[in-house]
C-alpha cells in the first residue's frame, strides 16, 4: 500500500483539507475582528501561529487516530474490518463543502452585502470617570469617538459620554456667506431661519414645538463658511430629534407666505445687530473694505436690498444643493452609544438623496497692496477704532500660531495691548480681537472702543506701534508660556461639556479634514516656539495688508463729545 | 458602507439602559464646613477633566450701596482685581494668566462674586489669589480712579453700541424708585463720579468681612485636603463692620405709566414693561417656572410664537423673572422697528391677557414640563456651574432639595396651582411700568396711550429720570 493511499484511506487529505477551510475561515473572522477594534491587534499573529502549529499536529492526529462507535482509537488498534474511515471521510467531505460553500458565500456576501463589521458595545450602564486625556501633554485620540459615513454623502460622528443624561447634536452644513453672490446675500442666514418655519409634513412652528415638549432646545448660526444647527435634548428624545432634523433636511417647504414674514424677523435681527449698534455697523464695513474679490466680504445677514428681494427660486436652488447629505457633517455627544446613532441614521437620514456637489469659491483675494481707511459719522459718545489684517484659514499652521499671538496681545489682562492701552495709558477703554478661521485666508481683527472725545490718530499711531515691535522683535518666551497655558485650558475648558465636545469635534472635522486633529492640537500648541510667532507677526501685521476704520461723531460735534 | 445587523442585541440594551439614565436631577454630594469666623465652606469632588472651579460670595452687593454712590460695591469688586497680596495689579493679572486660569470678580444687587476657574495643578495658586483679593486687596488709588473714570465712559459707549442692554438699569430706577432694588448695578454716569477713594476703603472695611463670605469650590482635587487650605486661608479673617442689609419688600404697582429714554435716529424701539414679582424662595416656584416657560421662556412660548414667528415684529420677544432675596421684577421684554412699536406692545399685552385669562392647558403644561426637566442637566454639568449652584443656595437659606426635590415639585404642578401663581404674580396689562428706549420724536404721541409719559434723553448722565 502506497503511502499516498494510506493518508486517503485514514483520511488525513481530508483532515488537512477541513483544516485549511477552517483556518480560513477563523482568519477571516479574526481579521475583521481587529479591524473593528473588538479583538486586540495581536490576535490575528497570535492565531495565525497556533493554526500553523495546529496543523502538523492534526495530520499526526488524523495518521494515528481513528473515529470508531466506541470512540476514538489508535488506527493500529482498530480492526481493519469494523473501521469507519469510509465513512467518517463521508463526514469529513460534507463539513469540507459545507464550510466551503459558507465561505465562498462569505467571500461574495462582503462583495455585495454592506460590509461586515464587528461593533464595540459600549458599557452604557457604566458613568465613565476616567479622565478623557491620560497623558500630561494631552494627547490620544478618545476611543469611544466613532465616525461613519452614510452612502448619501452624510458623516456622522458620535463622541459617547454618560455625564448627565443629555445629548448634543451639531449639524454643519457648508453654506455660508463664502457661497454667495449679490443678490443673494445673507441667503445662508435667511435658510438658517426658514430650517425651523415648517415642511411638508408639520406646519410652521410645529418643528419647535415637538422638540420642546419633548424636552429639547436647539439653536443656529451662520458665519462666512457654514450654517451650523444646535440641539440640545434628554436623550429619551433622541429618536425624536433624528426624525425632526431628517424631516427638514428632506421635506423643507418654503411657503412664500412664511418666507415674507420671516424677511421681517431677519430684517429685525439686522436692526438689532448692525443698525443700532456702532460695533456691527463698523465691522460691517470692515470686512466690505477689506475684501475686495472675494464673498467673505458680505455681511453674512445680507446687504439690505437682498434681504428685501431674494426671490422663491434663489431659495429652492440654494436648499437643493446646500442641503444635501454630501454637504452636511453631523456630530452627536452625550448618553448615547455610536450603535444606536447609526441605525437610527440609517432609517431616517438614508432616503435623502445625494446632490451634485456646491460650485467650489473659485475666488482667492489677491494680495493687498496698500493700506485701507474707513471713517463712518454717527452719533456715538466714544469712539470706535478698528484695525483688520489679512490672514490664514483655519486648516494653515500659522493660524495656531496666530492663536498664540493674539492670546499674547489681548488675552486677559496681562496682555500686552490691555495692560498698555487700557490701564497704563488709558487711551482706550477695551480692546479685544480674533480671527476669522475658516476654508479660505479671513482676518485677524482688532476692535477697541476709545474715551469720548479721544485723539483718536494719536491712538492709531501708538497701537501701530506695537504692531510693529511684536512683529520686529517678536514675543518673550514667558509671554509665549503663558499664551500656551491659556489655549490649553481652554482647551479643556470646551471639554468639559457634551455641547463644547460636539461643536469643537465638528469645526475641526469640517475645516481640517479629521476630528481627529483636535487632539494634536495640545501637542502642537506646546511645540510653537517664539520663532514662529515673530514670524506670523512679520508676515501679517504689514501696512500694506491692513484696513483700519474709524466710527465717531461727525467732525463739528466732536467738541461736545466731552 | 457597514452592515447593522450585528448591532440590534446592542441596541435593545441601550433602549433598557435609556430610562434609568434620564432620571438624572439631583446635585452630587457636597460638604458644608461653617469656621468659627463664619465664613461657609461648600466642597465637592468632581475628577471627569482637570479643572477647579470657584464662586465666593460676599453677601450685600448693590443693595448696600450708599445713597448717591450708586455702583460703590460694582467698582469694589473690579478694583479687588487690580493688585491683593504682594502682587501689583500688572503681576495679579499676570498670575492668573500665566495658568490660563479664569478669574473674574464682579457685583450683582445682592453680593461681590467672584467667580474663578483653574486648571486643578494651579489649585494652591487659585486659593492664594482669592485669599488675597478678599482678605488683602491693594485697593490703590491709581487703580481706583483709571476703574472709575472707565466705567463712566463705558456706560457712554454702551448708549450707542448696545442700548438694550440698558433696559434693566432704566427699568429698575423707574419700577423700584428708591427702594434699594433700583439701586443702578454698575452705577450711573452721576453716581460714579461721586465715589471716591475714602468711600471704597470706607465701604470694603464696612461690608466685606468673614461673616458673610461664603466659598464653594467644586473639582479635581482631595476634598480634605482642600479644606485644610481654605481654613487655614480664611479661618482668621475679621467680621465687616457694618450688619448686613435688612431689604424690605417693594410695594406692587398699581396703573401704569411709562419712561420714553429718547435715542434721536434710532431705527427701533426697545421695550420693558414690568411691575413687583417674587423672591427666590417663592413657594410655588416650581408651578411659576412651568407657567413662565409657556409664557415668554423659550422659543415657542406665546410671547415669541405671536410676536416673533406669526407676526415677524421682531427676532425675540420674552418674559423675565428676577427673584432675589425680596420680591424682584417680573418683566416683558422685546424690540421692534420703530414704526411698529405700538402695534408690537399692543400685542404683547393682549398676550398677557390671554395668559392670565385662558391658564395652561395640560398638555402645554407637560411640554414645559419635559422642556424644564430637558435642560436642566447641562446647567449642572461643569465644576464651575456647580460651585455657583452651591454658593447660591447658601446664600439664600435654600437647602440641595431645592434641586433635588426640583422633578417632583414640576410633577406636583397642576393646571389650578400654576393658574393661581400666574394671577399671583404675574401683573395685570392694566398694571405695568413701561421703559421705551427709541426715537422719541417719532413715538412719542402714540406711547401717550400707555400711561403718562416721563421723557428723558439717553445722554443724560443717570438712569433715573431728574424730577422737572
Amino acid at each position: 500500500m502506497s503511502l499516498f493511499s494510506e493518508l486517503r484511506r485514514r483520511n488525513v487529505l481530508k483532515v488537512a483539507l477541513l483544516y485549511a477551510v477552517t483556518s480560513l475561515i477563523i482568519v477571516w473572522v479574526v481579521d475583521h475582528g481587529v479591524s473593528g477594534e473588538v479583538l486586540p491587534i495581536w490576535t490575528k499573529e497570535f492565531v495565525l501561529l497556533l493554526l500553523v502549529i495546529g496543523f502538523p499536529v492534526a495530520l499526526i492526529f488524523a495518521w494515528v487516530y481513528e473515529i470508531t462507535p466506541e470512540g476514538l482509537k489508535k488506527g493500529m488498534d482498530v480492526d481493519q474490518t469494523q473501521s469507519i474511515v469510509y465513512k467518517t471521510g463521508q463526514k469529513l467531505n460534507a463539513a469540507v463543502a459545507v464550510l466551503g460553500v459558507l465561505g465562498l458565500a462569505a467571500v461574495v456576501g462582503e462583495r455585495l452585502l454592506p460590509e461586515f463589521e464587528f461593533v464595540r458595545s459600549e458599557p452604557v450602564e457604566e458613568i465613565p470617570l476616567r479622565p478623557v486625556y491620560d497623558s500630561p501633554l494631552g494627547a490620544g485620540v478618545p476611543r469611544e469617538i466613532t465616525s461613519y459615513s452614510m452612502a448619501n454623502g452624510l458623516k456622522i460622528i458620535v463622541w459617547p459620554d454618560h455625564d448627565i443624561p443629555n445629548v448634543v447634536m451639531y449639524n454643519f452644513v457648508r453654506a455660508g456667506g463664502r457661497n454667495e453672490y449679490p443678490g443673494i446675500t445673507g441667503l445662508s442666514h435667511f435658510f438658517e431661519h426658514m430650517m425651523f418655519n415648517g415642511t411638508s409634513e408639520l406646519e410652521p412652528g410645529e418643528f419647535d414645538r415637538i422638540m420642546e415638549a419633548a424636552g429639547g432646545a436647539n439653536n443656529a448660526y451662520t458665519s462666512n463658511d457654514l450654517t451650523v444647527y444646535q440641539d440640545w435634548f434628554p436623550r429619551s428624545a433622541l429618536k425624536t430629534i433624528i426624525e425632526l432634523e431628517a424631516d427638514r433636511l428632506q421635506n423643507l417647504a418654503i411657503d412664500p407666505d412664511v418666507v415674507e414674514s420671516e424677511r421681517g424677523v431677519v430684517y429685525s435681527e439686522r436692526r438689532l445687530r448692525i443698525d443700532n449698534d456702532n460695533f456691527g455697523r463698523l465691522y460691517e464695513q470692515m470686512v466690505a473694505n477689506a475684501f475686495v474679490a472675494h464673498p467673505y466680504q458680505f455681511p453674512v445677514i445680507g446687504w439690505p436690498s437682498d434681504i428685501e428681494n431674494w426671490t422663491q427660486d434663489d431659495l429652492e436652488s440654494y436648499f437643493k444643493t446646500y442641503y444635501a447629505p454630501n454637504n452636511c457633517t453631523m456630530v452627536f455627544s452625550g448618553a448615547v452609544s455610536p450603535e444606536e446613532i447609526f441605525l437610527l441614521a440609517e432609517q431616517h437620514f438614508a432616503p435623502i438623496p445625494r446632490q451634485t456637489p456646491p460650485p467650489p469659491v473659485r475666488t482667492v483675494e489677491p494680495e493687498q497692496s496698500g493700506e485701507r481707511r474707513l471713517v463712518i459719522e454717527t452719533d456715538a459718545q466714544a469712539p470706535l477704532l478698528h484695525v483688520a489684517f489679512h490672514a490664514g484659514t483655519a486648516a494653515d499652521a500659522e493660524t495656531r500660531h496666530m492663536e498664540l499671538l493674539l492670546n499674547v496681545l489681548v488675552g486677559g489682562s496681562s496682555s500686552r495691548l490691555h495692560r498698555l492701552l487700557v490701564e497704563e495709558e488709558q487711551l482706550a477703554l477695551n480692546v479685544g480681537g480674533w480671527q476669522m478661521e475658516g476654508f479660505d485666508p479671513g482676518l485677524v481683527y482688532f476692535y477697541l472702543t476709545l474715551p469720548p472725545g479721544a485723539d483718536i490718530d494719536a491712538v492709531e499711531t501708538r497701537l501701530l506701534e506695537e504692531f510693529a515691535r511684536v512683529a520686529t522683535d517678536g514675543v518673550t518666551a514667558a509671554e509665549l508660556k503663558k499664551a500656551q497655558n491659556i489655549v490649553l485650558a481652554d482647551f479643556w475648558r470646551e471639554l468639559a461639556t457634551i455641547n463644547g465636545k460636539a461643536s469643537s469635534l465638528g469645526k475641526f472635522d469640517v475645516f481640517t479634514g479629521s476630528y481627529e486633529n483636535l487632539f494634536s492640537l495640545p501637542d502642537d500648541i506646546g511645540a510653537t516656539t517664539t520663532a514662529n510667532l515673530r514670524a506670523v507677526a512679520e508676515n501679517v501685521f504689514r501696512k500694506n495688508n491692513m484696513t483700519i476704520g474709524v466710527l465717531r461723531s461727525p467732525e463739528s460735534e466732536q467738541g461736545d463729545a466731552e | 458602507m457597514r452592515s447593522l445587523r450585528i448591532v440590534c442585541p446592542v441596541f435593545v440594551l441601550v433602549l433598557l439602559a435609556g430610562p434609568a439614565l434620564a432620571k438624572g436631577l439631583s446635585l452630587p454630594e457636597h460638604e458644608r464646613v461653617e469656621l468659627d469666623n463664619g465664613v461657609v465652606l461648600l466642597l465637592s469632588e468632581k475628577h471627569d477633566v482637570p479643572l477647579v472651579g470657584l464662586e465666593a460670595i460676599v453677601r450685600g452687593g448693590a443693595v448696600t450701596d450708599p445713597e448717591g454712590l450708586h455702583g460703590l460695591a460694582s467698582l469694589l469688586a473690579g478694583v479687588m482685581e487690580k493688585g491683593a497680596g504682594n502682587r501689583d495689579a500688572a503681576a495679579f493679572a499676570e498670575a492668573v494668566d500665566a495658568v490660563g486660569g479664569e478669574l473674574s470678580s464682579s457685583a450683582d444687587l445682592e453680593a461681590i462674586r467672584i467667580s474663578a476657574d483653574f486648571v486643578s495643578r494651579d489649585a494652591e495658586l487659585l486659593i492664594e489669589l482669592v485669599s488675597d483679593m478678599l482678605l488683602q486687596p491693594t485697593l490703590a488709588e491709581e487703580e481706583f480712579t483709571k476703574l472709575r473714570d472707565r466705567s463712566v465712559n463705558l456706560i457712554k459707549a454702551a448708549k450707542g453700541s448696545d442700548p438694550g442692554r440698558l433696559l434693566p438699569a432704566y427699568g429698575g430706577a423707574f419700577l423700584f424708585g428708591n427702594h434699594p432694588y433700583g439701586n443702578p448695578v454698575g452705577g450711573d454716569e452721576t453716581s460714579l463720579a461721586e465715589i471716591t477713594h475714602e468711600d471704597l476703603i470706607q465701604y470694603y472695611e464696612n461690608y466685606v468681612g468673614a461673616d458673610r463670605l461664603i466659598i464653594s469650590v467644586v473639582g479635581n482635587f482631595n476634598i480634605e485636603a482642600m479644606k485644610e487650605r481654605l481654613a487655614q486661608a480664611f479661618g482668621g479673617w475679621r467680621a465687616a463692620l457694618v450688619p448686613g442689609p435688612e431689604v424690605p419688600d417693594a410695594e406692587k404697582q398699581s396703573g401704569r405709566r411709562v419712561l420714553l429714554v429718547d435715542k434721536p435716529g434710532a431705527t427701533q424701539t426697545y421695550f420693558w414693561a414690568g411691575n413687583i414679582g417674587v423672591a427666590i424662595d417663592y413657594p410655588g416656584r416650581a408651578a411659576l417656572n412651568l407657567a413662565n416657560t409657556v409664557f415668554g421662556g423659550r422659543f415657542t412660548s406665546m410671547l415669541n410664537t405671536e410676536l416673533r414667528v406669526e407676526a415677524g415684529l421682531t427676532y425675540s420677544a420674552r418674559s423675565i423673572l428676577r427673584r432675589p432675596s425680596q420680591p424682584g421684577a417680573v418683566v416683558i421684554s422685546s424690540f421692534t422697528e420703530t414704526a411698529t412699536t405700538v402695534e408690537a406692545i399692543d400685542m404683547a399685552l393682549s398676550v398677557l391677557g390671554k395668559f392670565h385669562d385662558a391658564g395652561l392647558a395640560d398638555e402645554m403644561i407637560e411640554s414645559a414640563r419635559n422642556y424644564i426637566m430637558g435642560q436642566f442637566p447641562p446647567r449642572l454639568e461643569t465644576a464651575s456651574q456647580l460651585a455657583a449652584q452651591f454658593a447660591m443656595l447658601e446664600m439664600y437659606g435654600l437647602d440641595t432639595a431645592y434641586v433635588d426635590d426640583y422633578g417632583a415639585e414640576l410633577a406636583a404642578a397642576t393646571a389650578e396651582s400654576i393658574a393661581t401663581v400666574i394671577d399671583d404674580v404675574y401683573p395685570s396689562s392694566e398694571d405695568l411700568v413701561f421703559i421705551l428706549i427709541g426715537d422719541a420724536e417719532a413715538i412719542r404721541e402714540q406711547v401717550a396711550q400707555y400711561g403718562p409719559v416721563t421723557e428723558m434723553s439717553i445722554d443724560e448722565p443717570r438712569f433715573r429720570p431728574q424730577p422737572e
